[in-house]
């Protein structure tokens, strides 16, 4: 598992966006975010100068956002620079560390679901043992209830379900 | 009262023990709170507001004052160590805070932004005593039209913050001010762009926006950078210091932001946030050393800490003498007077002069309590740099979480603030910047509000933006800032064009 | 002054180590209670809440902390409190928005606001007024209605659906006018932009104004309440005017389905007895709070009543956009 990792890390030391039109995909989003706003706010309703309708203004920054946004494309189809190579294992690792909290906090309570979320925030890194990382999820755990219903008196609870 | 006699008593007030007390308990919290991401000053002020109902009001006033600046200075410590704004303004103290602590001056980085708020509270607290009821009366005169007019001109500015390309700035710009207008709209009821989540309809916190953007962001990236040791730098604990030379440089921004700061602090709504990027944007454009702003500036940490800090202290000014809370913090300082029997209002000045000239001198003794708290402290946060990262990220993420479930108590906000972390992850990767979209979308709803109401009670009338005399002037300003500023690239690219002709 | 310093000291030291309090008569559970608010923190909403589990702490070793769900007209805070087990240590503190103007408001509510809801002591409710522009030589309701037949009038609520907006549109009914709505958030900005003269009139709580009417800076000219107000005694209400317009902000504690009866009477009087304190009477007057006894049963009948009462108001206020 671990060499696996280490070698996933190595495979793309040196990834390039390997075509300017995958650049050029932010450009796109945004494209498609405006297009969204446009007609949703024209299904919305402008109005009259006098009263504006809910959607006079979403249809007038997706427009703003629309014309932009071919600019951008325009711009990085030309771009030939080296693009910030992703990291993808870390990308699933965070998600998947805010997920776990969202799904644990008001189930089983602060201190089981902070572990949680630690122990598989750090699952990418090889560089710490797996009882590592619980002995890591477990301080932070403890911290967390010390200071935030210890200290803070925040409105959580500790254990839940147990 | 005069302004001397007045300073003067308020001092002796503030001077007292059991003052002098509070003021330290609040910049303690303050700076403490400011730290932990996502948890602001009003979580700290909510947490110490029962605890004020047995004080005395200034007592009560002041600690709450300490705990709101304290959590101002202390979101910057984690803009620069960490690259995630503690609070939502100091997210413009990252674009140069964080940069300086890769290069291993984190130290004079946070010394800085100690001194930077220093200073911004010292301008913040002399434009209070000293302006106080000429703001109060000018933001009097503050109607839908004139906020529109300063929103624009901090849009304007704000697309000047970018340290890439400029239409990429403004295409954030705009994209933020797209994506506030998400939730019910106020002027009819309506929903919109909420796909029927009930959680939406109040729109996207802007605290969620800036921890997703910002901190959950930056963490997926750094990840990877500290695994391969590029993060720990090695901390020259010589240069913990300013140079004279970098003294002599952030001088200037202080002054400026300082400035650029008291005048939107005292515009209930505009706040912190806005007074940072303008500052930022303006001293980007007047700075010598504007090549190196995005690259670890001295000055790109002085300006916004400076503004954000002096705007803290003149938001009291709306709040105290109109009654007008300018964000949730500020409404709770309105809840801790009420309980004393005390309504802000233009008799404020006049009947309770003690609360205000305490509340002002407390400004002097807060801040230096700041300054004697935390230099000492900078080496031990410099220290926190050098924890291997594989134990700060996860640790980082849990707070962002607490801080993120505690603003609400839902976990909603979680699942959203994972959506708008690989939003972040994702404009770095095709090299969009945060920082415009945040201040597009902190304008937005205010910018859409004060529009629509200035159309509704002009009847349709749309020139009343220029007739009224203040709004005028400001529209005008805002062309020639936007004509000067596409006249100043177009003869950059000529330059340039020119300069590879001669090549 | 060294007691004073010495009591802040405590203060704060309680503050930090959580009390572990002994139940009294009085109390009715071991674990601490959440007062849920629909409001951030800073309201008078909110600080009512934080005054009851202030006294719960002190007067009867009840803790209690003050949970903030803002969001959404109220119904984020009333759908999680619906959700929360019934014994006892979730309570809302409800208001007119989640309870009697959502219902009508929003085409779909995840709770039911009479049979999710064990509604358990009604607090008390301030008075809201119609204020004009001195300036403008209006001081009768009947020139108001003149000059709204002649030129037309704008008036600011505190937002879509808020409890002024529902009143705006009762008053325009009653009278036979229509009147421009104009929208703000909370009555803060609304009165700062009356104040910068661009707005003609607007509709809060007559307590809340009392700084302003005694300066000359705002006029109210009629009141929403069933009988006059001590604060100004000289300001006329709708009834009285001929105009059956009765509105009032009301706020009351209410606790999810299915409570135990026994326990629902021990809160309630226990809340009674606070209400019936003398600090926290001044404390109320002073926001211009006026408190009423209610039995649970008469509480959960008012929530009703109102709930049908408003329906054609919410209604003709359009306040979905729709």
């Amino acid at each position: 598992m671990k060499d696996f990792l280490l070698r996933l890390r190595r495979s793309d030391d040196t990834a390039r966006l390997p075509h300017a039109w995958l650049g050029a995909l932010g450009g796109i989003a945004l494209l498609a975010l405006s297009l969204i706003f446009v007609i949703g706010g024209l299904r919305l309703g402008v109005g009259s100068p006098r009263r504006l309708g809910t959607g006079a203004f979403p249809v007038l920054t997706g427009f703003a956002l629309g014309a932009l946004s071919v600019a951008v494309i325009a711009m990085d189809l030309r771009d030939t620079s080296d693009a910030e190579r992703p990291d993808w294992i870390s990308f699933a690792a965070i998600g998947a560390a805010l997920a776990v909290f969202a799904v644990t906090v008001e189930r089983v309570g602060l201190v089981p679901s902070v572990l949680l979320t630690v122990f598989t925030a750090s699952l990418p890194d090889p560089s710490l043992r797996l009882t590592g990382k619980l002995l890591l999820g477990l301080v932070v755990a403890l911290g967390c209830w010390g200071l935030f219903i210890g200290i803070l008196d925040l409105p959580f609870r500790a254990f839940k379900g147990f | 009262m005069d302004i001397l006699t007045g300073f003067g008593h308020g001092l002796m007030v503030a001077m007292q023990p059991e003052n002098l007390l509070y003021c330290f308990i609040g910049v303690f919290l303050g700076t403490f709170i400011g730290v932990l991401p996502g948890i602001g000053s009003m979580a700290a002020i909510s947490m110490i507001l029962p605890l004020t109902f047995y004080l005395e009001p200034t007592s009560a006033l002041v600690m709450i004052a300490g705990v709101y600046y304290g959590a101002e200075y202390g979101g910057s410590i984690a803009s620069i160590l960490m690259n995630i704004p503690g609070t939502p303004s100091s997210s413009i103290t990252c674009i140069d805070g964080y940069p300086m602590a890769r290069e291993g001056r984190a130290g004079i980085a946070l010394f800085t932004s100690a001194i930077a708020s220093f200073g911004g509270g010292m301008i913040g607290m002399v434009v209070m005593a000293v302006l106080a009821p000429g703001l109060a009366a000018l933001a009097l005169n503050f109607g839908p039209t004139e906020y529109f007019a300063v929103i624009l001109l901090g849009l304007v500015a704000a697309s000047a913050v970018s340290n890439g390309s400029p239409i990429k700035g403004i295409a954030m710009v705009v994209a933020g001010l797209m994506l506030g207008t998400i939730g019910v709209d106020i002027t009819t009821g309506a929903e919109r762009f909420t796909m029927g989540v009930p959680e939406l309809r109040d729109g996207v916190s802007l605290v969620i926006v800036a921890m997703g953007l910002f901190g959950v962001g930056e963490l997926i990236v750094s990840i990877r950078a500290n695994a391969s040791g590029a993060h720990q730098t090695d901390i020259d604990y010589k240069k913990f210091y300013p140079s004279r030379a970098e003294c002599k440089a952030i001088f200037g921004p202080i002054l400026r932001g300082g400035a650029i700061g008291s005048f939107f602090g005292a515009l209930p709504g505009t706040g912190q946030t806005v007074a940072s990027a303008v500052a930022y944007a303006v001293e980007k454009k007047v700075s010598r050393n504007r090549d190196m702003f995005g690259k670890g500036a001295i000055e790109g940490v002085a300006v916004p800490e400076s503004a954000n800090n002096s705007a803290t202290q003149t938001a009291f000014i709306p709040t105290l003498t109109l009654g007008v809370p300018g964000s949730a913090s500020m409404a709770l300082v309105i809840g801790a007077l009420m309980i004393h029997g005390i309504v802000p209002g233009p008799r404020l000045l006049v009947d309770h002069a003690d609360l205000f000239w305490g509340l002002v001198a407390s400004f002097l003794i807060g801040n230096l309590l700041l300054l004697v708290l935390n230099i000492p402290l900078i080496g031990l946060w410099v220290r926190l740099l050098q924890i291997p990262y594989r134990y700060m990220y996860p640790t980082i993420i849990v707070l962002i979480c607490m801080g993120i479930y505690s603003l609400n108590n839902n976990v909603f906000d979680i699942w959203l603030t994972l959506i708008f972390g690989y939003a972040g992850y994702l404009m770095r990767l095709f090299r969009f910047e945060p920082a415009p979209l945040l201040i597009g979308f902190v304008l937005g709803p205010m910018m859409e509000e004060q529009l629509r109401r200035a159309m509704l009670l002009s009847r349709g009338d749309a020139t009343v933006f220029l007739t009224r005399p203040i709004s005028g002037t400001l529209i005008i300003v805002t062309i020639l800032l936007l004509v000067y500023s596409i006249v100043s690239a177009l003869r950059a690219k000529a330059r340039s064009r020119a300069a590879l002709r001669v090549s | 002054m060294k007691s004073r310093l010495l009591t802040a000291l405590t203060l704060s030291a309680s503050l930090l180590a959580s009390t572990a309090a002994y139940a009294d008569a009085g109390a009715w559970s071991d674990a601490p209670v959440r007062i849920v608010v629909t409001f951030p923190p800073g309201g008078t909403s909110d600080l009512i809440a934080r005054i009851l589990a202030q006294y719960l702490e002190s007067e009867y070793g009840q803790r209690a902390v003050v949970d903030n769900r803002p969001g959404a007209g109220g119904t984020v805070a009333a759908d999680y409190v619906a959700q929360q087990a019934p014994d006892g240590t979730t309570l809302i503190l409800g208001n007119n928005a989640p309870f009697t103007i959502a219902p009508t408001q929003f085409e779909s509510l995840p709770y039911d606001p009479l049979t999710s809801f064990t509604h358990i002591a009604y607090l008390g409710a301030s008075t809201p007024a119609l204020f004009v522009q001195p300036s403008m030589g209006i001081t009768t309701l009947d020139q108001f209605i003149e000059r709204a037949n002649a030129e037309g009038i704008t008036y600011g609520s505190s937002g879509v659906g808020s409890i002024t907006h529902i009143l705006g549109q009762a008053v325009d009914q009653a009278l036979g006018i229509e009147t421009i709505h104009v929208p703000y958030q909370g009555s803060a900005p609304a009165i700062q932009d009356f104040r910068a003269g661009v707005l003609e009139s607007y509709y809060d709580m007559l307590a809340q104004n009392r700084d302003l009417i005694t300066e000359g800076e705002t006029l109210p000219i009629a009141l929403a309440s069933p009988t006059r107000s001590p604060l100004f005694p000289e300001i006329p209400t709708f009834r009285e005017l001929g105009y059956d317009v009765v509105v009032e902000n009301w706020t009351g504690l209410s606790g999810p389905a299915g409570m135990d009866p026994a326990m629902v009477e021990t809160i309630h009087d226990t809340i009674e007895e606070i209400m019936g304190m003398q600090p926290v009477i001044d404390q109320l007057a002073q926001w211009g709070i006026t408190h009423t006894v209610m039995t649970s049963d008469e509480f959960t009948g008012f929530v009703g009543t109102t709930i049908e009462v408003w329906r054609p108001l919410i209604e003709a206020a359009n306040v979905n956009g729709n």
